[in-house]
C-alpha cells in the first residue's frame, strides 16, 4: 500500500484564548462603571489624562455651581415622571450626587431664576458624566479613542 | 442678577459658563489632536452663543 500522507489543514492565524473577548468586555464594563462612579476615573484608568481631568473638572464645576445656586437635587421619592427623570439625570454624576446633596444644606429654591439654572446645571452634569462613562467604555472595547 | 451662596452670576454669565464648560468637555471627548480640539471647542462655543441668543431674540416679541 502506497504511503499516503494525510495533510492536515494548517491554521493561518494563531489560536486565541476563548475568554479574551469576554475578559475585555468585563474590563470595559468595569471601566465604564468606574467612570460613572467617579467622573474621569474611566479615562484615567486608560491613561487618558487630559480627558480624565477635563471630565472631572467639568462635572465637578457644574455640580458645585448647581448646588450653590440652590438648584433642585432630585431624590428617589419624586412626585411625578419629571422628578423621576431629574433623579436619573442627577444620579448620572455618580458619587458627586452625594456631594451635591451635602452642599445644598438649605434645600432647593427654584422660585428664582438662579435655582432654575442650578437645576439645569445639575442635570447637565449627570448627563455629561454618563456620556463620558460611555466614551470610556467604548474606548476600553477598542472601538473609539 | 442671580444671587447665590457662592456665585453672583447674571443670566448671561450663567449662559457663558454653561457654554464654555460643555464646549470644552465635548472638545476633549470628541477630538484627539490638540489642534482639532481647539477648533471644535471654539466652534461649539460659538454655536452655543449663536443659538442661545437667537432663541432669546426670537422669544422677545412674546415676552410681554
Amino acid at each position: 500500500m502506497a504511503d499516503e500522507v494525510i495533510q492536515q489543514p494548517q491554521q493561518e492565524t494563531p489560536a486565541q484564548p476563548p475568554d479574551t473577548g469576554v475578559r475585555r468586555e468585563r474590563l470595559a464594563w468595569a471601566i465604564g462603571i468606574a467612570g460613572w462612579l467617579l467622573p474621569g476615573l474611566g479615562h484615567a484608568l486608560q491613561r487618558m489624562w487630559g480627558r480624565a481631568v477635563v471630565v472631572f473638572l467639568a462635572v465637578g464645576l457644574l455640580v458645585v455651581a448647581g448646588a450653590t445656586m440652590r438648584g433642585n437635587v432630585f431624590s428617589s421619592n419624586g412626585g411625578d415622571a419629571f422628578d423621576t427623570l431629574g433623579y436619573i439625570a442627577d444620579l448620572g454624576t455618580g458619587s458627586f450626587y452625594l456631594a451635591a446633596r451635602a452642599l445644598e444644606r438649605d434645600g432647593a429654591d427654584v422660585s428664582h431664576a438662579d435655582g432654575d439654572y442650578g437645576t439645569r446645571f445639575l442635570a447637565t452634569a449627570g448627563v455629561l458624566n454618563l456620556l463620558a462613562a460611555l466614551h470610556a467604555y467604548e474606548a476600553a472595547r477598542g472601538r473609539k479613542a | 442678577m442671580i444671587a447665590t451662596n457662592g456665585f453672583a452670576l447674571t443670566h448671561f454669565q450663567a449662559f457663558l459658563l454653561f457654554a464654555a464648560v460643555i464646549s470644552i468637555a465635548f472638545g476633549f471627548l470628541g477630538r484627539r489632536r490638540p489642534k482639532d480640539r481647539i477648533k471644535y471647542i471654539l466652534w461649539s462655543f460659538f454655536l452655543f452663543l449663536a443659538v442661545g441668543i437667537g432663541i432669546a431674540w426670537a422669544m422677545y416679541p412674546f415676552s410681554r
